[in-house]
């Protein structure tokens, strides 16, 4: 067992892990965030992607050691401050982009992580970016109508309403 | 009102924060053991020896269980029990539970179960179609054959005869959230499960049993699962009863998950099949006759296969008219995962037959598929879609069927004696289905010729002609395929749904139904109908989770059946609660209960006016009961499976798909373009939720037939058993155009304010991308090959295709 | 996963001395070791991250020469090569998905050796040379077949120096599950000639297809490649791709890279 310590939402937490600790067990177990979720345990399906210092990762694919002394950012601290959903929380919600929602932590997680560095992504570049993270039950369209949204770009309307 | 509005999930800010609990979200008492299956390494032998010592020696091991230790029924089948929670001698697949390890993690279970020493007595396996046919291996006596008409004098006299047969590959569900369960114990020997489970009642039934004790002691529950597609139907059970016969017997709460490989190796998947097809055709591409041989590879236990089998055979016929038919139906016994239930059931394999049969004649006869599509297309009702049907004969089924005694009743694995079910009255002017149901409501003329026009299919047939000639690495292809799916359990009896609602004094409602939420919105559409029986917004309904000690006997939430059969159970419940009300207040004003109105929040009372609360008080205090079930059977439904004839449906609904394409002819790789769906979902109750349904259900299918590949080695291991070696489709092989329209009209039946199933038919709008493949496949030839696409379609058996293209050329 | 520990060391004498004890192994960015180890299918003792090691990651030109640092990610070589090598930057920024470049690195790549690996595809294309904690390998020294390198045990990529060419560019055929390459070629012409990696096709790793670079040297043109032929004998057969599909795919990649080149 060793320590570790990281800053997860702003707040500094520690704890003793093993070795083989993976950071999603670490969240999900003794810090308790159950929002990041494990889909595949291969590292492909996406559901687990957290932020390390401002990075895009899959918590399953990283050792809790590996984020001594990081910033980690999950699903649980995207709202605002005074508990209103951010923006691409929002976006998701309106543009019906999730059904399960098992997906969807990591499909925000990962949408931040595109539009920090690609404010105003196209419809091309989303799909790219989204390439690891696996939904199998929307198809895909209201994601990326949701981070299109997100990004304050048009949304084309959806045809029933 | 609530209904046919475009609103948002129920839990979508829960999913969007992270705070949606999943099975393995919930928090758990200390103390609380995880399992883990230790599984056969041979697809068919005897357990010559089985030494676990070093298991139960492993560090955080509290027991390891194994057949020998389970106290009452080891039996996880959903129907002939046939199916051991752990394998007593004889294993039957690569995958198959041995033994249970019950440790204190779940690393530690699963490290624990690799220690196992065990011997096998390796038999022969039958892992394909071909070797179970030729062991005759297969459930039921013998081939299960549907006829109408005498097919074969039809194709004997038939001016032009089309043959072939297609493989069609199998799926895996790949919910994002694997299987899960959690048993807790609780006093006096009962049990309390959390389970992702489609069907809560039959893991309660399950557990019962496997506890030796009576369903009331047992009490099951599922807030959500994260994806289900027919794959939590059946294939929880082994989880729950494994969790609760553990529990059991270490008094502590025991939770097990199956990590990704696990859940790909040991559960079940969509059935593969072989369609063997001969079609007598006219000169202009009718046909006359058809003779279909369906293969269907069951796996090793017969789980769901039989209705799976059953429903490839009640969709053979599609969107068309078979003036005769014979279907025969093979039902094989493998050793490989018990195949299972899969969004569709079996109606995709056998509409896939006949389609591929459309594009065969089309080819032959060298015209456009469409065209021969719409030539055999059921004629259209004499009335107007979205007419009233009248009403039907009562379903007289449950008094004339006879349930085996020990059976599975909840489960659509049961098999029933039938009696002699008459033939059904066929309205004059109106064609049958090859199972002799009369096709009232075909709207397909209708809704083909608008979606041909909104999709522009004629120019755009003619531009991908002409890219074709002029390009000749890159070929385009492009098909219009239409969708008729049978709504109603083929099981009649579980066409049943119970309800409960509790109106509170505040005025706040409690709503709990037997359908189970996967992500497609259930719980969402019925507090809508919840919402609108009592007039007031849909904040003012609580969604609950399923549970089986509220609303008891459920049935599966399946055969997309969630809406149509607990929309109006909850309708019936709350009527009740409403009429009780409306009569106290009537009372209360001295006038009449029909002047009584529930609105925007608000009841009218001749000239009062209370706010829902305030009517909910005086209703308190006046004593009247704010608590009701509902119930609802669906009508009409009444058929002989064994014979193939009767009414299994209670209707159809119907879609169609404009799919475009374009192969790369030196490697094969393949994309979709463009898609356009207009799609039926009757006067919908909730349109976004409904589009999101299509959308999913469409990706879902063109992935089954194009990248989805599943491949067992020569031993019978599962080899695709990751998303690394398995393709889903991802974001960016969703098409790049995207169109989808609901039709708009209302189902002529009475469903719940006439809105139409919706979760399995979009799925088969997915056969438009595997037609529009094997239209840009022909493009590379000189139309004297046919491209006899299998499924699926991945870029190399395009590649082969092309190239038989080329040689014929 | 069997227990193990994990050290992070800061320097490379840190590392060094932590990898020198018998089953001590280096970790990358982990996208490739950690699912293995998930698998069970390698169990060592200690891991040693070189993440933290300073130095150790970054790209920078140095003469005609592209140097990136062993513990560099993909999504930083994607960024920074981009100029002085796009071809490079180009097959970075399509290993994977956005989430693993931002962890896997150059070094975790090459030691690990994947028959359909991207890197090595460059690597060797580009005829780079693999710098160590003790020696320099040239790239066609370096490969030893699948999942195989001549590095020894302990031994650490500090760093990989690229000759920049002419003109270079990879050409993959993505396994569509992994996202791996079913086969990848990468080509690069330089002034004395053209060289052409193949990966994923090979049982035996990675390799250069001679008779293509003796056709492309004389014309760079993807039409100088019609008239070979590649046989599938020895080529990997398995649930993603028969031999004679890979086969095909070698040539095929191989006219797209050079046409991306041109």
């Amino acid at each position: 067992m060793s320590n570790v310590t990281m800053k997860v939402n702003g707040k500094p937490v520690s704890g003793d892990v093993e070795g083989r600790t993976l950071l999603v067990d670490f969240l999900r177990g003794p810090l308790g965030l159950t929002g990041t979720h494990v889909g595949c345990d291969t590292s492909q399906c996406g559901a687990c992607v957290v932020h390390v210092n401002g990075e895009a990762v899959k918590a399953c694919a990283m050792f809790a050691l590996e984020a001594e002394g990081a910033e980690v950012r999950t699903i649980e601290g995207m709202a605002e401050a005074d508990g209103s959903l951010g923006t691409i929380q929002a976006a998701f919600q309106e543009h019906h982009g999730l059904q399960c929602g098992f997906c969807t932590p990591g499909m925000v997680m990962s949408a931040a992580a595109l539009l920090k560095d690609n404010p105003k992504p196209s419809e091309a570049e989303i799909r790219e970016y989204l390439e690891g993270n696996i939904c199998r039950c929307t198809g895909y369209h209201n994601i990326v109508k949701a981070i299109l949204a997100a990004s304050g770009q048009d949304v084309p309307a959806i045809a029933a309403e | 009102m609530s209904v046919a509005k475009p609103l948002t999930h129920d839990a979508a800010r829960l999913h969007v924060t992270g705070a949606a609990r999943y099975v393995d979200d919930i928090p758990t008492p200390t103390g609380t053991l995880n399992l883990a299956f230790g599984t056969s390494s041979v697809a068919h032998g005897e357990v010559t020896g089985c030494d676990l010592a070093e298991v139960r020696a492993a560090p955080g091991v509290v027991a390891v269980l194994t057949a020998d230790d389970l106290p009452f029924a080891n039996d996880v089948s959903p129907s002939i029990h046939d199916e051991p929670l752990l394998a007593k001698s004889v294993v039957h697949y690569v995958g198959q539970p041995i033994f249970c390890v019950v440790a204190d993690t779940h690393l530690a279970a699963r490290k624990a179960a690799r220690l196992a020493k065990i011997d096998y007595a390796e038999h022969p396996a039958l892992l394909t179609i071909d070797e179970a046919l030729a062991a005759d291996s297969r459930f039921e006596d013998g081939p299960r054959i549907y006829e109408k008409g005498d097919a074969e004098a039809a194709l004997a006299a038939a001016p032009r005869l089309v043959e072939g047969s297609i493989e069609i590959g199998g799926q895996e569900h790949f919910y994002l959230e694997g299987q899960a369960a959690l048993a807790l114990p609780q006093e006096g020997g009962d049990m309390l499960v959390h389970s992702s489970t489609q069907h809560p009642t039959e893991i309660q039934h399950k557990v019962a049993e496997a506890l030796g004790v009576p369903m009331h002691a047992v009490r099951v529950e599922t807030r959500r699962m994260g994806g289900g597609f027919g794959g939590k139907e059946s294939q929880g059970n082994a989880l729950a009863v494994a969790c609760a016969v553990a529990a059991r017997a270490t008094g502590r709460p025991c939770k097990m998950r199956y990590d990704r490989d696990d859940d790909m190796e040991i559960t079940g998947k969509r059935h593969d099949f072989r369609i063997a097809y001969r079609a007598g055709v006219d000169e202009d591409g009718r046909i006359i006759g058809i003779v279909f041989e369906h293969f269907c590879r069951c796996g090793w236990s017969q789980d769901l296969s039989l209705p799976v089998a059953d429903r490839a055979m009640l969709h053979a016929d599609n969107a068309y008219h078979l003036p005769s038919a014979k279907i025969i139906s093979h039902r094989l016994r493998t050793n490989t995962q018990s195949a299972t239930a899969f969004r569709g059931f079996g109606g995709p394999q056998g509409m896939l037959g006949i389609e591929r049969v459309m594009d065969h004649i089309a080819h032959d006869l060298g015209c456009d598929p469409l065209q021969v599509r719409r030539l055999n297309f059921y004629r259209a009702p004499e009335e107007r879609p979205g007419g009233i049907a009248p009403p039907g004969p009562p379903a007289g089924y449950l008094e004339t069927g006879k349930i085996e005694k020990g059976a599975d009743l909840a489960s659509r694995g049961v098999t029933e004696a039938v009696a002699q079910t008459p033939a059904p009255v066929v309205p004059s002017g109106a064609q049958t289905t090859p199972y002799h149901m009369p096709v009232e409501d075909f709207i397909l003329h209708d809704m083909v010729a608008t979606l041909e026009e909104s999709a522009d299919y004629a120019a755009r047939r003619e531009r991908v002609r002409a890219w074709n000639a002029e390009n000749p690495i890159l070929k385009k292809g492009i098909a219009l395929t239409p969708v008729k799916f049978g709504i109603s359990f083929t099981l009649t009896h579980l066409n049943q749904a119970g309800a409960l609602v509790h109106v509170y004094q505040d005025g706040s409602i409690h709503m709990n139904h037997g359908g189970t939420e996967m992500g497609q919105g259930l719980f969402q559409k019925v507090a809508q109908v919840a919402a609108a029986s009592f007039g007031v917004d849909l904040d003012a309904v609580k969604i609950t989770a399923t549970d089986t000690g509220k609303v008891p006997n459920t049935s599966a939430t399946a055969a997309s059946s969630g809406s149509d059969l607990n929309g109006m159970a909850v309708k019936a419940a709350c009527d009740t609660i409403r009429n009780r009300m409306a009569a106290h207040l009537a009372d209360l004003h001295q006038t009449e209960p029909r002047k009584v109105h529930f609105e925007g929040g608000k009841v009218f009372v001749g000239d009062e006016e209370y706010t829902f609360a305030e009517a909910t008080a005086q209703a308190y205090a006046g004593r009247v009961s704010l608590s009701a079930t509902g119930f609802y059977k669906t009508p009409k439904v009444q058929w002989d499976r064994i014979a193939g004839r009767g009414r299994p449906f209670f209707y159809f609904a119907y879609g169609a798909a404009v799919t475009e394409v374009v192969i790369d002819r030196l490697t094969g790789e393949n994309r979709i373009l463009r898609t356009d769906i207009l799609h039926d979902c009757g006067a919908s109750l909730n349109p976004a939720l409904d589009i999101g349904q299509i959308e999913g259900g469409y990706v879902q299918g063109a992935g089954w037939l194009t990248t989805e590949e599943l491949v067992w080695n020569a031993k019978g291991r599962l080899t695709t058993h990751a998303p690394s070696t398995y393709k889903i489709p991802a974001c960016s092989d969703r098409p790049r155009i995207f169109n989808v329209t609901l039709w708009d009209g209302a189902n002529r039946e009475e469903t719940i304010y006439r809105s139409k199933a919706v979760g399995e038919p979009p799925f088969m709008l997915g056969i438009s991308a595997l037609m529009a493949l094997s239209d840009a496949v022909a493009a590379c030839g000189d139309g004297s090959v046919y491209p006899a696409l299998d499924a699926p379609a991945t870029a190399e058996r395009v590649l082969w295709a092309v190239r038989r293209q080329e040689a014929g050329a | 996963m069997y227990a193990f520990e994990l050290e992070r060391p800061k320097t490379l004498d840190a590392a060094k001395a932590a990898l020198a004890g018998d089953e001590a192994q280096a970790l990358g960015g982990g996208q490739t070791l950690i699912p293995t180890l998930k698998a069970r299918l390698a169990s060592p003792a200690k891991l040693v991250s070189l993440a933290a090691v300073e130095g150790m990651s970054g790209v920078k030109a140095e003469g005609d020469q592209l140097v990136i640092g062993g513990a560099t990610t993909h999504a930083i070589v994607a960024a920074e090569a981009a100029l002085t090598y796009p071809g490079l930057a180009d097959l970075a920024s399509h290993i994977g998905d956005p989430a693993v470049r931002n962890r896997g690195t150059i070094g975790g790549s090459l030691a690990n050796n994947d028959p359909s690996a991207c890197y090595p595809a460059a690597v060797l294309a580009s005829g780079a040379t693999i710098v160590t904690d003790r020696r320099q390998i040239a790239a066609d020294a370096f490969f030893d077949g699948m999942f195989t390198t001549v590095l020894d045990e302990g031994e650490i990529i500090t760093e990989v120096r690229f000759p920049v060419p002419q003109a270079g560019a990879y050409a993959k055929f993505v396994q569509p599950a992994s996202r791996f390459a079913l086969t990848g070629v990468f080509v690069a012409r330089f002034s004395e000639g053209v060289r052409v990696a193949v990966t994923g096709a090979s049982e035996e790793g990675v390799f250069r297809w001679t008779e293509a670079e003796t056709a492309l040297s004389g014309n760079f043109a993807p039409e100088a490649v019609d008239g070979l032929s590649v046989s599938p004998d020895g080529m990997i057969g398995d649930l993603h791709g028969t031999p004679a599909y890979r086969a095909n795919l070698v040539k095929v990649m191989t006219k797209r890279a050079v046409a991306a080149a041109s």
